[in-house]
Formats: structure tokens, sequence, C-alpha cells
């Protein structure tokens, strides 16, 4: 019988190396390579004038200095939109050194090499930029009122304008009984991984072959970026995704600056050249996300119902658009959710401010577009006083009804067309499993013993799995080893277990036989990347698909040497046999061992594949007519569109009313991601998800100032949650609705947790306080001045805590 | 790349001119310069030691003056290759009256190619503006110091360092050293470095300078 993995939660297998010090993170290569640091700008926005370097050239130890002069050719031009748009009408990219001006505070400016990184920072002081200051813009309110520019030639400071729409918004609002409006906020945030960017190039003189070490999230995208920007031919490039420290998002951009630098500082030296940042320069110099203004008006009837919603969205993006408008496109495309809806228009303005650039971090706009239909409904419960679950039920797409078609088009270049979900199921889970229907007298209880207690709940739907395409090697070697690639990469996901799973049950043998390799272009060459949710789903299918390649080789095989029929054969723990017959067996690595015949043996095991040692039929060679030597198979995974997998949270907190801290009592999740690999790792994603969404709702911002300075550049003031501030239990209910697309059956779960974390919390800290909640992250100092506000009169109360004071009073 | 910079000399234009033009005193004054031999019609050869720390080398130049007009100044051209890259350049010298002193201004196009011109334009113009300001002191204090008068054609040797600190002519690639490099051992097997070639005064300098720094970092 074969052991069956796929679905148990087993151990992760990375695991023991990575907590015993026996990783390989990008720092950990290369104790001989040359140091890097970079002048970055101090200023927000400027002209340079001059960069005067003879202060730098006497610190001993500095091998070079460089700036936007010495680029040339490719290196000398923009850095590339990734993502195209025909609604990104005003793209703008940065140079890998700043070329006569700067946008951002951390734009790097000069890149000094020395002996080391001390060396290369000491120099690096020493060099003085003369500088234009130009007035910063800072925030979308400043951006949209363009009384200044970021880039000269874009004075309203527009990158894009995209619209989403379906039926006739203006004419339903019109006509619907109940109209809402509001404006909301939410602050930027980041992905802030353990393990900054990192990279390392090694120029091999004698192969003219360059060998390049990133911390990236896509590693086959890096050197097709490399080759074009170092006119290199992509056969001479290797990119290697080491260990990684976390990505989150921040690391699917690409090329950043350095990724092209560091290589081509390292052809032009003659030596190794490697820069790993410090948490300073990851602050300035990476990617923001979150940051956007929302303006939102929806039509309802008397039972709730949505009739239509319009969204004017002011979408921060930062100095500049690498990664084109995607955040933009999933915050309108998934603030849909799991409802019904007919009428709909989502604008979303994607602005410059000169501040570092908005790019996808877990959840990648959808936590901002699932506040924006959460809150409204929400409002829309609290204007007609129902119960906010109920109201959301009613409008929730039944069962019945996928694929549901939202005639729009997602992230990924297709349809958004919902495949299968049950979300009246899960919000019954959720009700049941977070307490809703009792928790109104708990609250009134709470309240009347003088403490501030608050549920709320919000749901999502999530695309994941976006093509366009991964691939699987599966590769048995003749000692019984079961190697498996794939070309995207791995930054905490538990790939090593995930696939290997996969391929051990698909194939028969012992995980323990199993190694799996990710994110190297020498091993696996064609490849996305890891984001979106979409590695299970992507490379879990295609490994499966190599396996079953490698399956059915290996059972013709053996059914040959076992003259048996392939039908009656099994592969158990790494055995074939013949079902019910325990005599006729053969080792599967026996099996890879002919499966390649050859002229010259050289060792035991190899002998039985010589010419001489086993009969062949004369008239057939040996490799036969479409056949190859060797036991492997490869294939791809190519989605027609996005699998949609959805989710609900419910969270209670209390407020103190002295201190304004807020403790979360109980964070339950729903999760319906199909099928599941590894449920242990799949509850690992939802609790990284479910820290951050906390993260994002209570802690998290970036303080700019109005000079475009980042006072919080440290996690002395920028704060993430420690242990003590994330629930000490989450509650989890998974739910399976497979996936029709794939062979598997699967959905991505990697960005799940995080998504209705704002929502949630803001729905929840708005019924403890009775208090109008528009904007998140909420602290204390600001809980406290809303408390004051409402005392004085000055603040939007909800109906919801009039129709309260009422009841108490009667 | 393009390099210029000015220079205070005190002395009149005559007496500059002849320093400058005059293979004795730029062979005293170029920091490691063991030869300066004529060639041809205001044409040199030279021969440079020049390194940092424990890594010298000794390379060899050429250097053509022409449209010299004394005192108003001369353009030189100068010529170098080795191992770590080549240089060539060409640069004005022009001579202004200053009451008792002299203005130099000096303008150098080169074209530096090779390993050398891999460490970044700005790194190498600092280097040589460092260094150019190191000679024009090392003329000025020969213009004025209490040493010989001007020589005809003929050899220094480099290795006849003054003692650091004398005030009198810094003679030798130690006293354009910072300090702590003074004193190391040469050692005789020393890899080659970039020929100085440009033998004029800021070219030789260049060469020397980025030979030094390339010399410093290649240990391969």
């Amino acid at each position: 019988m074969t052991t069956k993995l796929f679905g148990e939660p087993i151990a992760r297998r990375e695991d023991a190396r990575l907590i015993v010090g026996k990783g390989r993170y990008l720092d950990d290569i290369g104790h001989g390579a040359l140091g890097v640091a970079f002048v970055r700008s101090p200023h927000a926005n400027a002209r340079i004038l001059d960069i005067d370097v003879s202060a730098a050239v006497e610190v001993a130890g500095v091998h070079a200095i460089y700036s936007y002069e010495d680029l040339d050719g490719p290196m000398a031009q923009p850095l590339p939109v990734l993502i195209p748009h025909p609604s990104l009408t005003a793209p703008r990219t940065g140079y890998p050194l700043a070329n006569g001006s700067v946008s951002h505070v951390g734009e790097p400016i000069v890149m000094v090499v020395a002996d080391d990184r001390y060396l290369a920072e000491d120099a690096a002081e020493r060099i003085v930029v003369d500088y234009e200051f130009r007035t910063p813009v800072v925030g979308v309110e400043a951006a949209e009122r363009a009384d200044s520019a970021v880039h000269e030639d874009i004075p309203d400071n527009v990158a894009a304008r995209l619209v989403q729409e379906f039926g006739d918004v203006d004419a339903a609002l019109l006509q619907a009984p109940h109209t809402v409006s509001f404006t909301q906020t939410i602050e930027r945030s980041a992905s802030m991984p353990l393990e900054g960017k990192g990279v390392h190039a090694r120029w091999d003189a004698v192969d003219e072959s360059l060998r390049v070490y990133t911390s990236t999230q896509t590693s086959t995208s890096v050197r097709a970026a490399i080759a074009t920007k170092l006119d290199l031919s992509l056969d001479r490039v290797e990119v290697i995704a080491p260990d990684v420290g976390g990505g989150f998002g921040v690391k699917i951009v690409h090329p950043w600056p350095e990724e092209l630098l560091i290589p081509w500082a390292a052809i032009r030296l003659g030596r190794e050249v490697k820069w790993a940042e410090d948490r300073r320069e990851h602050f300035v110099s990476s990617a923001h996300e979150r940051g956007q203004l929302q303006r939102i008006t929806a039509g309802y009837d008397d039972e709730g119902r949505l009739l239509a919603l319009d969204a004017h969205i002011l979408h921060d993006h930062g100095a500049y658009t690498p990664y084109g408008i995607v955040v933009p496109i999933i915050t309108s495309t998934q603030l849909l959710g799991p409802y019904r809806l007919a009428n709909y228009r989502c604008q979303v303005d994607s602005v410059y401010t000169n501040t570092v650039i908005v790019t996808p971090y877990r959840g990648a706009g959808r936590p901002q577009g699932c506040f924006a239909m959460e809150r409204t409904m929400d409002r829309v419960a609290d204007d007609l006083g129902l119960d906010r679950a109920a109201v959301r039920e009613i409008n929730l797409i039944r069962a019945d009804e996928f694929p549901w078609d939202n005639h729009l088009i997602f992230q990924d270049g297709r349809p958004l067309i919902y495949d299968s979900g049950d979300y009246p199921s899960m919000l019954d889970k959720l009700r049941d499993l977070v307490g809703w229907e009792g928790f109104e007298a708990r609250r009134s209880a709470a309240a009347a013993d003088g403490r501030w207690l608050g549920i709320g709940m919000a749901l999502y739907v999530e695309g994941t799995g976006v093509g366009p395409y991964e691939g699987g090697h599966v590769q048995v070697l003749p000692s019984g080893k079961v190697l498996v690639s794939t070309g995207l990469t791995s930054q905490g996901q538990g790939h090593e277990t995930a696939f290997a799973q996969i391929v051990a049950e698909e194939l028969g043998v012992p995980i323990e036989d199993i190694e799996v390799h990710t994110g190297d272009t020498r091993r696996f060459a064609y490849a996305i990347g890891t984001f979106a949710s979409r590695a299970a789903v992507m490379s879990g299918n295609a490994v499966a698909l190599a396996a079953r390649a490698v399956r059915e080789k290996a059972l013709r095989i053996a059914a040959e040497v076992l003259e048996v029929d392939a039908a009656d054969l099994d592969i158990v723990d790494g055995v074939v046999g013949v079902r019910g017959d325990p005599g006729a067996v053969l080792q599967l690595s026996s099996v890879a061992v002919l499966s390649n015949p050859l002229r010259y043996a050289f060792d035991e095991a190899s002998r039985a594949a010589t010419q001489f040692a086993r009969f062949a039929s004369y008239d057939q060679p040996p490799v036969p007519d479409d056949d190859e030597p060797g036991l492997e198979g490869r294939d791809y995974y190519s989605p027609v569109r996005s699998t949609f997998a959805s989710g609900a949270h419910a969270v209670i907190v209390e407020v103190d009313p002295g201190t304004c801290a807020v403790t979360i009592e109980k964070y339950a999740v729903v999760h319906d991601c199909g099928r599941l690999i590894n449920p242990r790792i799949v509850e690992g994603q939802i609790h990284g998800g479910v820290a951050q969404g906390v993260g994002g709702a209570l802690y998290e911002v970036m303080a700019y100032d109005e000079m475009g300075q980042l006072q919080n550049a440290s996690f002395m003031d920028f704060l993430m949650p420690y242990v003590s501030e994330v629930p000490q239990r989450i509650d989890i209910g998974h739910q399976e609705t497979p996936s029709p697309l794939n062979p598997l059956g699967i959905k991505g779960a990697g960005e799940a947790g995080v998504i209705p974390g704002s929502a949630a919390i803001a729905a929840a800290l708005e019924d403890a306080l009775g208090i109008r909640i528009a904007s998140m992250p909420l602290g204390p100092s600001q809980i406290y001045d809303l408390i004051r506000a409402a005392q004085d009169g000055t603040a939007e109360m909800t109906l919801n805590s009039a129709r309260r004071s009422q009841e108490e009073s009667t | 790349m393009k390099l210029q910079g000015t220079a205070t000399l005190h002395a009149d234009r005559e007496r500059v001119f002849a320093a400058l033009t005059d293979p004795g005193a730029l062979s005293r004054c170029i920091p490691g310069c063991e030869s300066l031999d004529l060639i041809g019609e205001d044409s040199y050869k030279m021969t440079v030691s020049a390194g940092v720390g424990a890594i010298r080398g000794r390379y060899d130049g050429q250097v053509t003056l022409t449209e010299l007009v004394r005192p108003d100044g001369y353009v030189m051209n100068a010529r170098g290759a080795g191992a770590a890259g080549t240089v060539d350049a060409t640069c004005r010298i022009d001579l202004t009256d200053d009451g008792e002193q002299t203005q130099l201004a000096y303008s150098a196009d080169a074209t530096v190619g090779g390993p050398v011109a891999g460490v970044g334009q700005r790194m190498i113009s600092a280097v040589a503006k460092r260094m150019a300001g190191q000679f024009f002191a090392a003329v000025d204090d020969e213009l004025t110091g209490a040493q010989a008068p001007l020589d005809s054609v003929g050899s220094a040797s480099a290795e006849s360092a003054a003692a650091p600190g004398d005030g009198g002519i810094q003679r030798g690639y130690a006293s354009y050293l910072p300090a702590r490099r003074r004193g190391e051992l040469v050692p005789a097997d020393a890899r080659p470095l970039l020929l100085a070639g440009a033998g004029g005064a800021l070219i030789a300098l260049l060469g020397a300078a980025v030979g030094g720094w390339l010399a410093r970092r290649g240990r391969e």
C-alpha cells in the first residue's frame, strides 16, 4: 500500500538544517568578495549638481567608485517597466545610479567597491554630493493637488487612471432606495522580510560566464534582466536564489539597481563582488505598499442588498512604477469579494509621490479592496440596523452559481471568473467558530462592567495560481535518489516538503529519497517566480505531471524486464512489483540504471546496463524511437486562468478605556484553498498572514514627513508585532472546494491570512467604541483622540452606538 | 575623460616654463621617476617606479611636447601601456603672469582603457587631481626652496629619497605616500604596473596614482 502523503501534516524537512545554522543565505556566500556601499539620496526631490569623491579615494582599500557617467549601453537606460498596461499612460522608472536627479530618499547615486563593506561605507561617507533642492510631493492628497510635480514632465502626478466597471453605476445609484458615501484611508506598510536584499556576483574569465546569487523571488527573470542589461548571451548567465529569509513580495521586484550593478562591477573589476543591505537601506530603498485613500459610494435596498458600488481610489505609487499597476488592478478587481453585484465602477488613480516605490506586499492590493467592500457592508448594516453577518449573507454568491463571471480582466490578463467556492457555508462556519450569535450579550454585559469589547468580520476572495506557467523536472538517479527541480523560488513556504510530498505519492517512493531544488537557473530554466500565492498550484501541479511521466516510463521498463503487463505493476516505497505477487520485484534504482543503456560500467550497479549483461532484441535499437535514455520526466502546468480561494476572518477585541490599548481576545479564520498538500504548512501560512494583518491594522505605518523624510526607518520606530501582540490562539476552520482548473485541485494559500486583517479589526474596534473608524492602522494614540472627539461631539458615531444608548436608557 | 585645474607657482613664468620643460626638474618632481631621457626633438622616454605599500613596479612611457611657446605654455602628449591598462592623453599647460607669481592652468583630455578604466571615472579624476596638486607643490618647492639650480637633461634616482620632513626637495615616491606607508620593503619581483607613459606632469601622476591603486588591490 502506497503511503499517503498528499494531505498529511508532516513536519517540514528543510527546518532541521535551517535552525542549526546550516542555511546558506546570501551573506553566507563569498567571504573573499569585495564589499559594496552606496551613497543614497538624503533628499526626496533634488537635482544632482556635482559629486566630489576626492576625500573618498584616500580611504585605503577602495577599488572603485561609480556614478551614472560610468554606465554604458543598456545599463545607462532606465530600469524596465516590468508589466506594461494600456492604462499606465505615464510610466516612470529610475536608473541603476541616479541620472542627474533623485526622486526619493534612499535612491542610489554612487556605488563604492572596497575590500569590505566597512571600508566601502567609510569611503561612501566621505563623498560629497551637491544638490539643488526641490519641493517634494508627499501623500496622495498633495499628489492629487499637484502644486508641484514629482517628475517634471508629469505635472499632474498621475501615472495611470485605471477604470474597472460593469453595469451602469450612475443610473443604479440614482435609483437605489439608500446610498452611503464615505472616505477612508489605509497607511503604508512594507514586506519587511527578516533578511534584506543581497547580491553576489562572480565573473569567470575562462568560461566568460557570470554567476549571480541574489535573494530574489524570481531567479529566471533576474537572469534575463541581467543578460539584457549587461549585453551578455543568456547562456552565459546563471542566477541562483540561495536560502532566502523571507520575501513577502518585495523580492519579486527586479532587477533592483544592485542586481545589475554588482554583476556589472564584478565583470569590470575581475573580482567577486558582494552587497547585502542593512535594515535602514531596506526601509528607504526597497518597496512599500498599502497606502490608499478611498472614496466610496454605495447604493442598497431595505434588506441591505448591494445594488451599486462606485469607488474612486487614490493609490500612492511612490516615485517610480517598475512593477506597473498590478496593485491597483488587484484592488479594483478583488474589491468585489464574494458578493454579487450588478453595477460597479472602480477608478484607481495611481499617483506619484517623492517616496519609496510601491510594489506588491503580501496581499498585493487585496487588503485594500477587502477594506473597501467590507467596511461598506458594515456601513450598510449600521444604517439599516441589521446584523452585519446577515447583510453579508444576503449578498453572497451561492454555491450553485459557479463559475461566476465578474466581467472584468484580472491581473493575469484573463477573465475574473470565480471557479469554485462555497461562501455561505464559510460564513456559517465563521459565525460558529467565533461565537457571533451570542456575542452581543457578552458585549453589553462587559460594557456594564466598564469593559469595551467589540466583534468584527471580513470576507474575501483571492485569485491565486496566476500563470503563465511553471515547470517541473523529476529524475530518478541510478542511486535511487529522486531529484525534483522547479524554476520558481522559495522564501520559507516549505517547498522542499510540499513538492516532495506530491512526488512521493505520485511516484511511490519514500519521501527521504527525494531532494527538491528551486530557484536555480542551472537546474530549471523556464519559470516565472514565486508570488501571488501560486507556487503550490503551479509547481505543485507541474511536478505532479512530471512525476506521473516518470512513473509511466518506470512501469514500462520494469514490465519489459519482469515480463509482465505494466498495468499489473505498482511502485511502493521505491520498489516496483506486481500487485499481489511479492516475488517479482525490481528496485526503482535498478530501473533507473536500465533506462540508460551503457557501453562502459564503472560500478556494480551500472554493469547491469552494459551491452553484454542483458539480452536485447537484435531488431530494436538500445534507445527506441521517441524514447530517451534516463528515468526522468519534465512537464509544465499552464492554467487557463486563476483559481479563486476564499476566506473569512472574525475578531473579538478589547479596548482598555484608560490606556486605549487593544487586545485581541479571539481571532477566528475560516479558510478555503481547495485541497491541501500539507495542512500544517497551510496553518503556518495562515498564522504568518494573520500576524502581518494584525501588524498592519494596529501598528505599522511609514511615517513620512512633508519633506519626504522617513522618520521611522528602523525597528525602534516602525512597530512590527511581537509574539505578545499576535493573538495567542488562532482558531482555524477549513473548507475545501477543490479547483476544477488543475489536476491536483489545489488553490493558493500564501497570502490569505493577511487580506481581511485591517477590515475585520476596524469593524471590531468600531463595534467596541461606537465611533466610526475610517482610517487604519489604529494605535492607542489615535483611539484616544477618537474618544476625546466623541466626548466633544466632533467624532462621527455609528448609528448602532446611538441605538445602544437608547436601549440602555430604556 | 577630461581633467582640469589650476595651480599657483611662486616664480615668474620664465622660470616656471623652464622647470616644467626641464627633464632634470621633472624627474625630481614626478613620484618615482627613475629616468627621463631625451629620444628626439622634445620627445622623452620615461621610466617610473611606483606603487603603494608592498607592491611596486617599473613602467615605461613616452612623452612628446609640442606647441611650445615660451613662456606662455605648451601641449604635451603622453602614452603608456601596461598590464593594468592604457593611457593616451593630451594636456595643455597655460601660464599667466600674476605679479611675481605664475598662475598655471592645465586642461587634459585622456583616454583610459583596459582594467584601469574599470574603477570609475570620478575615482580616476579624483586621484589624478590629488596627485597633480602634489606634483605642483613639488615643483613649487623646487622653484622656491634652497636647492640646486635646474639641471640639464639627465637622470635622477628615485631611490635617493630625502628624509621625510626636511623641507627640501621631496624626491622619490615615498614622500607622496601617506606617512604609514613609508619605508616598506620593495619586493624585487613586484608585478608590472600601469606604464606612466604620460611623462608629462599630471598624466604621469595619473598613471602612477591609478596604477598604485590598482596594485594595492590586485593580489590575484
